[in-house]
């Protein structure tokens, strides 16, 4: 019951929240008829309800029309209700005369409360809206949001709290120039998302830079230089920037146009959205820089293994079968009246086979080499093969991926296979392997007894940091009775976080 | 660093009379073709020299390993093969084959500069260039994409796990009868194939027996190389081979490497 009222409040409230034509006609209706309505339906109660009575109704009226339409509406009310009450409720009635000095004290008064109450109203819903909207956008921050949805939201909510139909997120970059990294109305190429432009001497960037303080530019009439004629161009008259800083350094700015002179409070509400931008990026920097750094890890602990590899085929595995030549050489020198000599040299050459035959199976588990060579379909199937429970394989991989995501999909497939075998008594199981443009898709599922515990096979959750150093996802399913499954997803493109942030993190900065 | 020796200048020492009985196969198969090119034989020792030249595959060695090289290509001297050049690398090993025209070439898949397969990238030069070059990719781990690849090719290939050189005799006689004309596949990745389990395996059909002589024709054994291994007669494998050739539905193939083929393709796509 009380979240029904509060869920109810919220979407009362909200859709009074942001104005729209709907509502300003609404509230000019109830300011023009308002008035006359509770003249009309007072007048007959006029000797016990008087002037006051009838501006008290009126008051509600005004409050009425200012929530709705703000101070205005509330204003206009007001001056419709003024010589409707002189004319109906004050003595002598029937004339707009103000004649009793009293009345035009109440009057006065009744004006300048209404004025009050209306700009109160307006301040308050100013509030409610800019709250709502830090809201909004707080719960995006808090939440998994890309960096490049959030700077979209926030560009977007800046333009419905002024309102302004121009607003520009931008980056300083360390070559004193600008890249737009969220843009909200007004298509220009030169302004649009992703373009880079340098910093003008007489710009509200350079400004902001300079200063590290909001600044504006009231009239772009006599801005020299190219971002003059933009501005003139797009029919642009004023403008204003507020720095975004991370971290004690000038990350960014917000900048909005407009062809009016913006009011003087703007820098102020653009401040507001500021430090919640700021805190989302510092905690998005702090994000990609541990991801980046997942990354390394796994990028250098593969390195490391496929050194180890190459250092064991091309070297010691090379060397133990020169060596292993040389003993059947010298085998077959063994004078054959010495048959003991020649045994001994022959189970030594054998020996010493089988040590590089089990060294071959050692560096291929510290890296497949058919991996690098062939890819993930030859490499699964080799998997799928020497797998002691039977494999039904389901592979649509067209194209070599990134290595490190071959990689990472050969990883997850060779461990759910070997815990699979170790654990599940399972007589089937199912190796899916999809991979599109943007995405690759792998779930290893198999019939055995299931309620498996992914802590119990180590080497699987030592691939959830390598699956999400990727920007991926893992998950290990399956109650007892269900079979276990694992099932993964690795973005291939740039969409990703990993990507979004390794894109921003490279990028230079002031 | 092409390291190349004429046949002129063959130490005469080679023993190879000790393997005549390998020897004859590809003493008969794999030289017609170059008759023109050599001295007629002569039985008399004073001739020996042009005998061996005869006789002696002619074999170009490319491995980076320059010890696991020599090694190898003392090994193949003192077995009855003239090692008329070695090579370090797959570019060094297409000069020398160009230059030589050896019976064999007998290279290892990862060599500079990529140490991936530049071995079997060379091999597919001289399938096309030199089609009568028989080749043995040597290989640390043997991939059945590979030997698929090499085997399309065409006859007188192998793909053999590099440790099979330890095995001196065996490896001399693979080498043999590689140059003879056949197609030899490694062991070890025909058991992978077999042994890998299915839900609804095929091979199920096959007896024991017929499993065993269906992984000896997947590593290219001739009926009567099947006989010599098994312990049975020509004439018994001959009834193996159509019976499970019928139980899998595989063709009937005319040369032995599209039979090796047909059964590797057949293994790994069940």
């Amino acid at each position: 019951m009380r979240e029904g009222l509060t869920a109810l409040g919220r979407r009362v409230g909200e859709s009074l929240m942001v104005r729209t034509t709907r509502h300003r006609r609404f509230a000019w209706a109830i300011a023009v008829l308002g008035p006359v309505l509770v003249a009309a339906s007072l007048i007959g109660l006029r000797p016990s309800v008087g002037l006051a009575g009838y501006l008290f109704a009126t008051m509600l009226v005004a409050v009425a029309a200012a929530v709705t339409g703000g101070r205005w509406s509330a204003l206009a009310a007001a001056a419709i209700a003024v010589p409707l009450g002189d004319f109906y409720f004050a003595p002598p009635y029937g004339s707009v005369t103000f004649e009793r000095e009293g009345d035009l004290f109440v009057f006065v008064g009744f004006v300048v409360v209404v004025a009050v109450v209306g700009i109160l109203v307006d301040q308050l819903l100013g509030l409610f809206q800019q709250q709502a909207a830090l809201r909004r956008v707080a719960t995006l921050v808090a939440g998994a949001a890309t960096a490049e949805e959030l700077f979209a939201a926030v560009t977007e909510e800046v333009g419905q709290q002024l309102p302004v139909d121009f607003v520009r997120m931008a980056r300083y970059e360390s070559d004193h120039s600008i890249t737009f990294v969220a843009a909200r109305g007004t298509p220009n190429e030169a302004f649009g998302l992703g373009m880079n432009m340098k910093i003008e001497e007489v710009s509200v960037s350079g400004l902001v830079l300079r200063t590290g303080q909001p600044a504006r530019i009231d009239n772009y009439g006599d801005v020299p230089g190219l971002l003059g004629q933009v501005a003139r161009t797009l029919g642009m008259r004023s403008a204003v920037g507020v720095p975004i800083i991370v971290e004690d350094r000038i990350w960014g700015m917000m900048l909005v146009g407009s062809p009016a002179k913006f009011p003087a409070d703007t820098e102020a509400r653009l401040a507001s959205f500021m430090d919640l931008l700021s805190t989302a990026i510092a905690n998005a920097e702090s994000r990609t820089e541990l991801a980046a750094s997942r990354a390394r890890v796994v990028a250098a602990a593969d390195e490391t293994r496929r050194r180890i590899e190459r250092d064991l085929h091309d070297g010691t595995q090379q060397r133990l079968v020169s060596l292993a030549m040389e003993l059947r050489a010298a085998e077959g020198r063994v004078p054959s009246d010495l048959p003991d000599a020649r045994t001994a040299f022959s189970s030594a050459a054998r020996g010493l086979t089988e040590a590089v035959e089990d060294l071959q199976e050692i560096s291929r588990g510290i890296h497949p080499a058919i991996l690098s060579k062939g890819g993930l379909t030859p490499a699964i199937k080799t998997l799928a093969r020497r797998s002691a429970v039977a494999v039904e394989l389901d592979l649509q991989v067209a194209d070599r991926l990134p290595r490190q995501v071959e990689v990472a999909a050969y990883y997850i497939v060779s461990e759910a296979l070997t815990n699979v075998a170790k654990y599940a008594q399972a007589s089937l199981v199912h190796v899916d392997v999809h991979a599109n443009d943007s995405v690759i898709e792998l779930a290893v599922r198999d019939d055995g007894i299931g309620g498996a515990d992914p802590s119990r096979g180590s080497g699987l959750v030592g691939l959830k940091d390598r699956v999400e150093a990727l920007g991926g996802t893992i998950t290990f399913g399956g109650g007892p009775g269900d079979g276990t499954s694992v099932e993964a997803r690795i973005p291939l493109d740039g969409k990703s976080l990993l990507e979004a942030e390794r894109r921003r993190a490279a990028a230079p900065r002031s | 660093m092409i390291e190349t020796r004429g046949p002129d200048r063959i130490d005469g020492s080679i023993r190879f009379p000790l393997k005549a009985a390998g020897g004859e196969r590809w003493g008969l198969a794999g030289r017609q073709g170059r008759a023109d090119n050599r001295s007629v034989p002569s039985p008399s020792r004073t001739t020996e020299t042009a005998t061996e030249r005869r006789l002696s595959p002619r074999v170009v060695l490319a491995d980076d390993d320059v010890l696991l090289r020599e090694g190898l290509a003392s090994l193949l001297g003192r077995s009855g093969f003239d090692v008329v050049g070695q090579a370090g690398d797959g570019a060094q090993l297409l000069a020398l084959v160009r230059s030589t025209r050896p019976d064999v070439a007998i290279v290892d898949i990862r060599m500079p500069p990529g140490h991936a397969t530049e071995g079997l990238d060379a091999a597919r030069v001289i399938r096309e260039e030199l089609p009568e070059t028989a080749i043995v990719v040597l290989s640390a781990h043997v991939e059945v994409d590979e030997a698929m690849e090499l085997l399309a090719g065409g006859e007188r290939v192998g793909y053999l796990l590099k440790t099979r050189v330890t095995d001196v005799a065996e490896f001399i006689d693979t080498v043999e009868r590689i140059v003879a004309g056949a197609a030899v596949v490694d062991p070890a990745l025909v058991r992978e194939l077999v042994s890998a389990r299915r839900r609804r395996d095929p091979l199920d059909v096959l007896s024991p027996r017929e499993r065993e002589v269906l992984g000896l024709m997947a590593e290219g054994a001739s009926n009567s190389g099947i006989a010599g291994r098994i312990f049975v007669s020509e004439g018994t494998v001959e009834k193996h081979v159509r019976s499970i050739l019928g139980k899998l539905d595989l063709p009937e193939s005319g040369t032995d490497h599209r039979r090796v083929l047909a059964v590797l393709k057949f293994l790994e796509a069940r």
